[in-house]
């Protein structure tokens, strides 16, 4: 009986798969695998190699990548164009990964000394980037679900993971909420662009929009409420209203991984939806993408002004930063090389806000392992108590602001060329909206600054701060490449300067 | 096509009645039950299209797994199970006008695009046979990653629910 229904099926066509394309992903679910099957065959005997072998384990995927990058075929494309790896997924890729290990040494202290779920967490944190990485190869309306699905989930319950505290419950909670409401829009908005499209593939989506002609409301919306779901995703304004709260809420190494890694990953769903298959309708996401940017940066600035928690500062920060990173794709379909210069300076702004924001992150956890609040107040006279962390943070900070020599500087600058390189209106307007919020971030990053040189030290107590060998090196790390992108910016552009065209 | 349309009817039609129940019923244990006919309908709606997998995956997944995980919890987390006053918000105009609303816009970019598409009428449906080959061949990578999701969210969930 099985026999005969089986005969009548078309034959199954193995599906060609390079090994050495997937060997990052291979190597990171290897990771994650040892990590959970530790835990299960030594139990407590296990917790003090894990975050460790989780922050080696994370470089470990970096070597199938550089064997990548430094291979003759240079771009490599399995299911017909469903999962690309090129210099741009590359990039990521290593972000990606770097962002990982600089969360580990991150958590190592907080996650160890809190009486946490030690291995899960590390687990979980694994498998979201995991998410990630595979997000940075996908050219495929399934895949780029599954992908954003699989960082999102654990990192929803990464946020909660503080169990016994109500506002880390809060957190987790509003973050799952909001984040499925996310999904479902964008699941909405993929199922009508796929029923114009025909196909998930995002070149064939590309093609299929393009030739379609001019106002089909369908297509319109499709687009909108795609977008609308990565813009929950990157705390864009106004779908911001979860960031502030989860922020403050989650354990902060949590927080410092949803603000540099989940956003990160967003932007490339972004990007590569944009650049790959909506590039043809320019009339539809240039004004989108030109609203989000100007009022994320707008709202994100004017509300950071207000805060007096360092946590909500940086979300309210973060919503700003956004914006800048949205700004390019509102001129991505102008023509020209105006996409390649928007994916160019967009890879720019996140390696160098991954450096930064990490390196920020790292501080605020180094400070509040002693003062044990987030309040803005806790910070005065700094310079005093920890001069050393006093110099870190005025430089992330001033990064984060824009100040030349710093990283900060350059990435502000390859997002105004490329506002200014698609020689449109539009473009130019962003560009003076940007220019005045560049300028409004100064005053709270400037505050908290002066908080530290120029203040008492918070109730008048001068001992001082102790900073654990991880932390300190996630410093160091984050500092010199902070610093290094923005001294020579070579050193990021001969990474970000790629190109993602449709019809890879 | 004509039997399908009239079926489409029909089951349309309950289904918006069941909808609305769902909405305006004052026992929550009576709002589950009432979601079990709308996605009993839409699995039905699979069914017309030919779409066998995704009619059974809708009734397996919706109404085997999501509702019944409703009905527990209502079951875990409420004592009286009874008619509750204050269920129903009391705002209702705001949220049903933008339900309304939402629902002209898709309702009108759907009908404007499809207005006149129709099904293949030579067109097999589409097998589980099919479904399964792109599952193992194209859609490897989704399919593999939703695994290790799987898993995750198993280990996550139960970190999470676990006492101390």
């Amino acid at each position: 009986m099985l026999a005969t229904v089986l005969a009548e099926v078309a034959p199954f066509v193995r599906p060609h798969i390079d090994w050495h394309a997937v060997a990052p992903e291979l190597t990171l679910l290897a990771v994650g695998a040892i990590l959970t099957l530790i835990d299960i065959v030594w139990l407590e005997r296990g917790r003090k190699l894990t975050s460790s072998l989780a922050g080696f384990g994370l470089l470990l995927p970096l070597i199938p990548i550089v064997t990548l990058a430094v291979s003759d075929s240079d771009t490599r494309v399995m299911f017909d164009g469903a999962y690309v790896i090129d210099d741009y997924s590359l990039v990521l890729k290593a972000m990606f990964l770097l962002t990982g290990y600089v969360v580990v040494l991150l958590s190592t202290n907080y996650i160890g000394e809190g009486d946490y779920w030690e291995n899960e967490y590390y687990g979980l944190l694994v498998s979201s980037i995991l998410g990630m990485v595979v997000m940075a190869s996908s050219r495929d309306l399934i895949s780029i679900f599954v992908a954003l699905e699989l960082l999102s989930i654990p990192a929803y319950m990464l946020a909660t993971w503080r169990k016994r505290d109500v506002r880390s419950n809060e957190a987790g909670l509003k973050y799952y909420l909001m984040g499925v409401f996310a999904s479902a829009i964008m699941l909405y908005g993929m199922s009508l662009v796929y029923g114009v499209a025909g196909s998930t593939l995002l070149t064939e989506i590309n093609a299929a929009l393009s030739e379609g002609g001019s106002s089909e409301a369908v297509v319109t919306l499709g687009i909108v409420f795609v977008v609308v779901g990565f813009a929950f995703k990157v705390s864009a304004f106004p779908f911001h209203t979860w960031s502030p709260d989860t922020y403050e809420g989650a354990p902060t190494p949590v927080t410092a991984f949803l603000a540099v890694g989940s956003k990160a990953a967003g932007f490339v769903a972004l990007m590569s939806l944009v650049v790959v298959g909506f590039l043809g309708r320019d009339d539809v996401f240039g004004p989108l993408f030109w609203v989000l940017a100007a009022g994320s940066m707008t709202f994100g600035n004017v509300m950071a002004l207000r805060q007096k928690n360092i946590i909500r500062l940086m979300a309210y920060s973060g919503v700003a930063q956004a914006g800048f990173m949205l700004a390019p794709l509102a001129v991505a379909g102008t023509g020209g090389t105006s996409a390649d210069t928007s994916i160019s300076a967009i890879l720019t702004y996140l390696l160098i806000y991954a450096a930064m924001n990490l390196g920020a992150f790292a501080v605020i956890i180094s400070v509040a392992r002693k003062t044990e609040t987030a309040e803005l107040e806790s910070y005065n006279g700094l310079f005093t108590t920890a001069p050393v962390l006093a110099v870190f943070m005025t430089l992330f900070l001033a990064s984060l602001a824009g100040i030349p020599p710093l990283g900060g500087w350059f990435a502000k600058f390859s997002v105004f060329t490329a506002l200014t390189n698609a020689d449109t209106g539009a473009g130019y307007a962003l560009a003076v909206v940007a220019a005045i919020n560049a300028v409004v971030a100064f005053g709270y990053y400037g505050r908290l600054a002066l908080r530290m040189w120029v203040e008492e030290p918070y109730l008048g107590d001068k001992a001082p701060i102790k900073v654990p060998v991880a932390l300190g090196f996630a410093l160091v790390l984050t500092a010199v490449i902070t610093v290094a992108f923005g001294v020579y910016p070579p050193v990021a552009t001969h990474f970000t300067d790629v190109t993602l065209v449709a019809g890879v | 096509m004509v039997a399908q349309n009239i079926f489409f009817g029909i089951m349309a039609a309950i289904m918006i009645w069941a909808a609305l129940r769902v909405v305006t019923t004052k026992n929550v244990v009576h709002a589950a039950l009432w979601l079990v006919i709308v996605l009993a309908g839409v699995a039905g709606q699979f069914l017309l299209l030919g779409a066998e997998f995704v009619g059974v995956t809708q009734i397996l997944v919706y109404i085997g797994a999501v509702v019944v995980l409703f009905l527990f919890g209502i079951m875990l987390t409420r004592a009286s199970m009874g008619e509750d006053e204050n269920v129903n918000l009391p705002n209702r105009i705001v949220p049903a006008t933008v339900g309304v609303l939402l629902f002209g816009l898709m309702a009108f970019a759907t009908i404007d695009y499809w207005r006149d598409a129709e099904l293949p009428k030579d067109g097999s449906p589409t097998t589980v046979e099919a479904v399964s080959d792109s599952i193992f061949s194209d859609f490897i990578v989704p399919f593999e990653a939703t695994s290790v999701l799987l898993l995750a969210a198993l280990i996550g969930a139960i970190v999470v629910a676990r006492k101390e």
